[in-house]
């Protein structure tokens, strides 16, 4: 790095990666692509890349954790050693270990647990390339692994992280702008019930700062539910009119 | 009853179905008098009510089902039969006699009726009830496609059977097991039944799970 | 301490006989022989952060390996050399069976045997890898991750790791006042040796290649073999319970160099290279 400092948006509001302030990454979602669990989703946000599976519901190990009248809900968020620029040795972190808890409540918000008394439903989330937002991201992948597993949910989760960059409010920050940003918000909404399942501020906002990035997330997430409701119809598309 | 889809539309978790809340089925919640889908799957009215049939979901057991299992432990007074995934059956055997007699092993495989099945578990039916199964090809596929399998009225495992000349016994719980006259014809049954649990929302299936069996048989696809 | 695994996927009696009874006939459950290898698919550069990864898959299995580079102190007795340690996970993505926590025996297990097969053939050149003499050189973390698994995690590990090592963009590093720098240019890799292991099952008195996740709940015991290009056998493992028949060994030699061979030829094709 040299010692001039980085500008992360220029004059004319164009990013450093030539987005604009409330403009995402490229999104690519594919579903079912990983033939053992129940379940899987592959998401890339940018440079963001991370692999969901569900498994469930099954058998609780051991069985004195099962609860009596719902299923338990178990999350691993867990990112490769080679998916960010220092390697990251093998093994959970305190970082993966708070965000496994928080995107657990937030799956936990809209899924009907109680049809599956004492049975667990397993949610893994891998990041093989981190470039910000990534406990967002997965939890959009986890979400689809969901639905592809035909675990029953309220709704839909998309998310999406907001932040502040060199005083403006941009949508989707990407590594460089979380690291040298002044606030970093991930939010994760169920768009049809409009409730919010994640919701975490790591910097600094003014009370209207939060209140008009909270409308750039809801923007974001709405953009991005399309395209998770998008490309499940695709997959199913080809359903045929026969007696189920 | 007013409605927001139309029959068999594809319909998504959190997706509005109906203003009725009286009248929600399977695949379906109701909030603020709405009805909404669950899962992801076909949305349609049955007995009245609107459901989601979801294309995946956990195999549910209902009396009279038949099901075939592996036995996984042995108890004085009964034993535990996995039926796949997160279920395990029990057959309950008061008497200690019937239970020697009965005489079922760790890792034995049997073809079962479900007796019960509610909160406090999913029960068997006993004696004469259960069918040893002491050969054959054991393979499972995902319960949900199981219909598909079986067919309108088994059209489709009628066919798989004729054509492949196989025997085959399929349990609703995902378990299928295969006799047939060689390994090619089981294999020929066994790909069939690969071909369906991977495209089992598509059309034209029959057609294609007919000419994949035909092609096995007439020594073609040897690799799949 | 080892415990023996607990059979979390269940086995039927009948399945065994089966598979057995098909093998006696030269038959197995995909329609395969009992050494055909099932296809397989190498992606490579799918993680532009890491210095070097590969995604591949043999059948239904997929591995993911990625390569991070670092600069160290070389090892006091190999003042000349860089060095690369292989780690491995069994990630709980890829299969009912396998936990999340800490690395499981397997995961240890399948790291140090690629290690073992890697570094007996020579296939890094150790001292291009040296950047001062006794002072400084690069460290290469080969880690390997198992995405989904249908039986076989071993062989496509391996093709996962040597394609990851082949296509390779290695930062270089100069040392400047005494600091640690990036060039900003970066270097490939030269392997010296393509080894590839192959996976045998066993049951009774015949044995299978490649076991899918049906077939290996059904094996009496299991063996690794890697074979390099020159036919040097450099690596073995006998990762699993049970008793092999001493007399099948020099069919299981003889096959694993010809399948090690078939193995390279696919490599060398999809990833173009002259070998």
């Amino acid at each position: 790095m040299n010692n001039e400092k980085l500008k992360l948006i220029s004059e004319e509001g164009i990013r450093i990666d030539g987005r604009r302030l409330e403009e995402l990454r490229p999104l690519k979602i594919e579903i079912g692509v990983l033939d053992k669990s129940d379940g899987s989703a592959y998401v890339e946000l940018g440079k963001t890349k991370i692999f969901a599976a569900v498994f469930g519901p099954r058998e609780v190990h051991p069985k004195h954790l099962a609860l009596p009248d719902r299923a338990i809900l178990n999350c691993r968020y867990h990112m490769t050693s080679f998916s960010v620029d220092e390697r990251k040795p093998l093994g959970m972190t305190r970082r993966e270990i708070e965000l496994s808890k928080v995107i657990r409540e937030a799956l936990e918000s809209v899924v009907f647990l109680e049809e599956f008394p004492r049975t667990s439903i397993d949610v893994y989330i891998e990041v093989i390339q981190a470039d910000g937002g990534t406990r967002t991201a997965g939890l959009t992948a986890a979400s689809l692994a969901l639905a592809e597993a035909g675990i029953p949910m309220a709704d839909l989760v998309a998310a999406v992280a907001v932040g502040k960059v060199e005083g403006h409010l941009v949508l989707d920050l990407c590594d460089i702008e979380d690291k040298y940003g002044e606030a970093d918000m991930p939010i994760a909404m169920t768009p049809r019930l409009n409730s919010i399942v994640l919701l975490q501020l790591n910097g600094r906002l003014t009370k209207e700062e939060f209140r008009k990035a909270l409308e750039l997330a809801k923007k974001g997430i709405m953009e991005i539910y399309q395209k998770q409701k998008d490309t499940l119809r695709k997959k199913y598309s080809e359903a045929s009119l026969m007696e189920v | 009853m007013p409605l927001y889809f139309s029959e068999r539309e594809i319909v998504l978790p959190g997706q509005l179905l109906s203003d009725d809340s009286k009248r929600s089925g399977e695949g379906t919640y109701v909030l603020g008098g709405k009805v909404y889908a669950s899962t992801v799957g076909f949305a349609t009215i049955k007995n009245d009510k609107v459901c989601v049939i979801p294309f995946k979901g956990a195999y549910n057991p209902q009396p009279g089902d038949k099901v075939i299992g592996i036995v996984i432990d042995v108890k004085p007074n009964g034993f535990e039969v996995s039926l796949g995934r997160h279920l395990t059956a029990t057959i309950r055997i008061p008497d200690k006699k019937e239970v020697q007699a009965l005489n079922l092993k760790i890792g034995e495989v049997i073809y079962a009726f479900v007796k019960e099945s509610g909160l406090r578990g999913v029960f068997l039916e006993t004696g004469e009830r259960i069918k040893k199964i002491t050969s054959g090809l054991l393979v499972s596929m995902h319960p949900s496609k199981i219909p598909r399998l079986i067919g309108r009225r088994g059209s489709m495992i009628n066919m798989i059977k004729k054509e492949t000349g196989c025997d085959m016994l399929v349990g609703r719980n995902g378990f299928i097991v295969i006799k047939g006259p060689s390994p090619t014809n089981e294999f020929a049954a066994v790909s069939a039944i690969k071909l369906i649990e991977k495209e089992a929302h598509s059309q034209g299936l029959t057609e294609r799970v007919e000419n994949l069996i035909r092609s096995i048989l007439a020594g073609g696809a040897e690799n799949e | 301490m080892s415990i023996s695994q607990i059979k979390k996927s269940l086995t039927a009696r009948i399945v065994q006989e089966k598979i057995y009874n098909l093998l006696m006939q030269g038959k197995r459950l995909d329609g395969r022989s009992p050494t055909d290898i099932r296809p397989i698919n190498i992606v490579t550069g799918l993680v532009e952060k890491a210095d070097g990864s590969a995604l591949v898959s043999m059948g239904g299995t997929k591995i993911l390996v990625g390569i991070k580079t670092e600069v160290g102190s070389p090892y006091s007795d190999r003042p000349k050399e860089g060095s690369f340690t292989v780690n491995a996970e069994l990630l709980p993505l890829a299969s009912i069976s396998f936990e999340p926590g800490p690395p499981d025996e397997r995961g240890v297990e399948l790291a140090r045997v690629v290690d073992r097969s890697i570094r007996e053939s020579k296939c890094i050149d150790l001292e291009k890898l040296c950047l001062i003499e006794g002072e400084k050189a690069y460290i290469l973390f080969i880690d390997i991750y198992v995405l989904d698994y249908d039986g076989n995690y071993y062989d496509p590990s391996t093709i996962a790791v040597l394609a990851a090592l082949a296509t390779a963009r290695i930062p270089s590093y100069e040392v400047i006042n005494g600091k640690v720098q990036k060039t900003g240019e970066y270097f490939n890799l030269q392997l010296q040796s393509l080894p590839f292991t192959v996976t045998f099952g066993i049951i009774k008195e015949k044995f299978l290649v490649d076991p899918q996740i049906e077939e290996e709940s059904a094996l009496d015991v299991s063996l690794i073999i890697g074979v390099d290009e020159k036919d040097n056998i450099v690596s073995i493992q006998k990762n699993s319970p049970g008793l092999i028949p001493e007399s099948l060994l020099e069919q299981m030699i003889e096959t694993a160099s010809e399948k090690s061979k078939f193995i390279r030829q696919k490599f060398c094709e999809a990833l173009n290279i002259r070998k």
